[in-house]
């Protein structure tokens, strides 16, 4: 473990420095957590909410983080925990609603006033909503953030050989979406 | 040799097409601060820095005041001797003078 980890878990661990601890972390991880559930939820306002009951449970489960993997891994598996959890509440609503479950991530990007990018981007985006949830995380964690399938067998607790086949398959459904709609 | 899906994603780029409002970050982070209680921690040791500040300038005030009052009051004594004796001459004209003088002389 190197040092400045070291020194955050130190002091996440005494009751005096926690808050101020706490609080430089969330100013670290703020921005990568966001666009990580940002690209799940696709609206801003479903993202600030998730992000923020992440923080808060990293906050309240802080006494039962033993410190056996890094800080940053341990957000990510909260972040995406609270964002699977948030999508299935949402279909599960959605399901009960006159309006059925039917495009709902699609819904989700329309209705989003926080939209802009190239014509090719929002395409994409479509594309990637149609993938199931599991494979959208896979997808979006490797081809936008560049995460290792290592970094993510870590978060996901998924084995890399899976991954690399969610990502595979992934791939090919996105593809077939843009020569379809060509 | 490049294949359709290299020149698929390469034409597509990783831009996200989503934005956030102004500032969010910045205001989420402080909307934290205030949930864990941060913020009125971080305003309670400024509040207390001010505090130690005031009061040092109160003390430097009450020790430093005696000396500047001293000096000043001394400064004013002399001022006020010098007036004074000014103030005696000037009520006492000439002759009187030379006759006090003079009476002074005989006396020895």
């Amino acid at each position: 473990m190197d040092p400045a980890e070291k020194d955050l878990q130190l002091q996440l661990s005494q009751p005096k420095k926690r808050a101020a601890a706490f609080s430089s972390l969330v100013r670290s991880y703020q921005e990568r957590l966001y666009w990580h559930i940002r690209k799940m939820v696709l609206s801003h306002d479903d993202a600030n909410d998730v992000l923020q009951n992440t923080f808060m449970k990293a906050w309240n489960g802080l006494d039962g983080f033993r410190g056996d993997s890094q800080v940053s891994t341990w957000l990510y598996r909260i972040a995406t925990n609270e964002t699977l959890t948030f999508l299935s509440n949402k279909r599960m609503r959605n399901l009960q609603s006159l309006d059925g479950d039917e495009d709902m991530m699609l819904q989700n990007l329309q209705a989003d006033t926080y939209m802009n990018g190239t014509e090719l981007q929002q395409k994409l985006q479509k594309a990637i909503s149609t993938l199931p949830d599991k494979q959208r995380l896979v997808f979006n964690m490797k081809y936008f953030d560049d995460i290792t399938y290592e970094q993510m067998e870590n978060i996901l607790g998924t084995s890399v050989g899976a991954l690399k086949a969610s990502y595979h398959y992934a791939v090919k459904k996105i593809e077939k979406f843009f020569s379809e709609e060509d | 040799m490049k294949t359709n899906k290299n020149i698929l994603f390469e034409e597509i780029g990783k831009e996200l097409p989503f934005s956030v409002p102004d500032n969010y970050f910045e205001q989420f982070a402080n909307q934290i601060d205030k949930q864990i209680g941060y913020s009125s921690t971080r305003t309670h040791k400024i509040f207390r820095t001010w505090m130690y500040a005031v009061a040092a300038v109160f003390v430097g005030v009450m020790v430093l005041t005696p000396v500047f009052y001293t000096s000043n009051n001394q400064r004013s004594i002399v001022k006020n001797t010098d007036n004074y004796e000014t103030y005696v001459l000037s009520q006492v004209d000439e002759s009187a003078l030379l006759d006090c003088y003079v009476d002074n002389s005989s006396t020895k």
